[in-house]
């Protein structure tokens, strides 16, 4: 049953990713001058890598809420740690099995759009699936994150708090990004202190973004690629870590 | 084979299982007796790991509770045991047999063979949702009876079980006995374990009033209910 939903949802969504095929077969001007299929092609693919990134935040943090006290309530969790198996390896397991169908997730969509621009104009964009993957470290923490709130609160109260510190990411590294555009900053007067949480929040937008430039191979601003990266590597080993620490001490 | 030394379990005030001492040696068929309350399941729970020693400790074959290496070649069938509703009886036992380290062909035959056994062939291909209470407990003792084990912990194994269902369980508990396996049961039904049981302990409020070898409790002219009612109200003589 858990598996036709998934297929179902999958089915679901590959089918609206489809529906962008018309975008490309549409005649467009923008400022009196007709824009070419490719341009409109690369435009339209980022803009759709990053809404299908985004929604995937969702989607992660639906299939983890329930992780733990759906196995706890069928009976999985008992006829898993009744045999030779460490808490551990059930919950790092789990954490890598909804991560892993996050990403396939993802990566099914993306490729779907890669592929309908490939049939459509013949380009090839680079980077778009690496970049896809690198979104996957973030659909982690989203796991992580869910899993570990979970172990204290509703379900659905752990999925609502990892959507509200994805959502406080995109608006707060989302704001000092476009901050970082010369316009912004000759319409914005004065110089702004960035205050030192949001430079150590979880870089969940910074990372995405940063996926981005692999397709537009334009240079990341703000901050180092290698700090974003270790940010959000840090938050989901600590999440993790703690989570094992909780899991250990509950009663199964 | 499983020693429990001074195991504590508190919940807040409440005492669950208290300072209980007992060692069970390989091949006894022990069954722990108690009122609803007494503390059985939750000693059961910490054998397995499933909830932590307060104090005291316990070990099997010299392994702590509660590490993966203790639970290897234990069986366990759990009181309220379930079966997740999307598998087929097949399925869940396939899934039993790779934890228990058997696969390909290897464990399709142990699961067809325990699936005889506890007389679910035909019936493996139903979704769990569509078993009855006591197909779930049949296919609980099947996957317990899964990869050979040496000890069985059984919470309420004939639970749900119609009375030609609970002689086959004893049946098979008996082969498993006499294949030198240790059984730990945890039942209400006192016939079951006078028929199939060398020790007891009996637990009443967290502690063991009575423990030792079945011939030792149970006096002439008496029955294994008479000494249950006789320790349990208190009326020791």
């Amino acid at each position: 049953m858990r598996q036709k939903s998934f297929y179902l949802l999958l089915a679901v969504a590959v089918a609206f990713v489809l529906l962008i095929r018309s975008c490309y077969q549409a005649d467009y001007t923008v400022a009196g001058r007709p824009v070419d299929q490719m341009t409109l092609a690369w435009h339209a693919s980022l803009i759709v890598f990053h809404v299908i990134a985004a929604a995937m935040f969702l989607m992660t943090a639906l299939l983890s809420m329930g992780l733990f006290s759906r196995d706890r309530e069928d009976g999985s969790m008992v006829m898993l740690l009744c045999r030779p198996v460490d808490r551990w390896q059930y919950v790092l397991g789990r954490i890598v099995g909804i991560w892993l169908l996050s990403t396939a997730f993802m990566l099914i969509l993306h490729l779907t759009l890669f592929l309908i621009v490939l049939a459509n104009t013949g380009m090839m964009i680079p980077g778009y699936l690496s970049a896809s993957l690198l979104c996957a470290v973030n659909l982690l923490f989203a796991t992580v994150l869910t899993c570990f709130l979970a172990l204290f609160l509703p379900n659905i109260m752990a999925a609502a708090f990892t959507l509200g510190v994805v959502g406080i990411s995109f608006l707060s590294d989302g704001t000092f990004q476009a901050m970082q555009s010369a316009l912004l900053r000759h319409m914005v007067a004065g110089e702004s202190q960035v205050a030192l949480w949001r430079i150590l929040f979880p870089k969940v937008y910074m990372l995405q973004h940063y996926a981005s430039t692999w397709i537009t191979t334009s240079a990341f601003d703000g901050m180092p690629p290698i700090y974003v990266v270790a940010n959000i590597v840090f938050y989901t080993g600590a999440l993790a870590a703690a989570a094992l620490w909780r899991f250990y001490r509950s009663e199964i | 084979m499983i020693s429990f030394e001074n195991v504590t379990k508190r919940y807040g005030n409440l005492v669950a299982v208290d300072a209980v001492s007992y060692t069970l040696h390989k091949g006894e068929s022990f069954a722990l007796l108690g009122p609803n309350g007494a503390g059985k399941t939750t000693l059961v729970r910490m054998l397995l790991g499933f909830s932590r020693c307060t104090a005291g400790k316990i070990a099997i074959r010299g392994v702590p509770a509660g590490r993966s290496a203790s639970r290897h070649k234990l069986g366990y069938l759990a009181e309220l045991h379930r079966i997740p509703p999307y598998l087929s009886g097949f399925e869940y036992l396939m899934r039993q047999a790779a934890l228990c380290g058997l696969t390909g062909s290897e464990a399709k035959t142990s699961v067809r063979d325990i699936l005889k056994k506890v007389g679910m062939d035909g019936l493996e291909k139903k979704k769990a949702a569509h078993y009855s209470k006591g197909m779930t407990q049949r296919l609980g003792l099947g996957a317990a009876l899964l990869g050979e084990p040496e000890m069985l912990v059984l919470d309420e194994p004939v639970s749900g079980l119609d009375p030609l269902g609970v002689r086959d369980v004893r049946v098979l508990l008996e082969a498993f006995k006499k294949s030198g396996g240790t059984i730990i049961l945890n039942s209400h039904r006192l016939s079951e374990v006078e028929k199939l049981c060398d020790s007891v302990a009996i637990m009443d409020r967290g502690r063991i009033v009575v423990k030792g070898d079945l011939a030792h409790i149970v006096q002439q002219n008496e029955t294994l209910e008479d000494v249950f009612i006789r320790h349990v109200e208190g009326k020791i003589t």
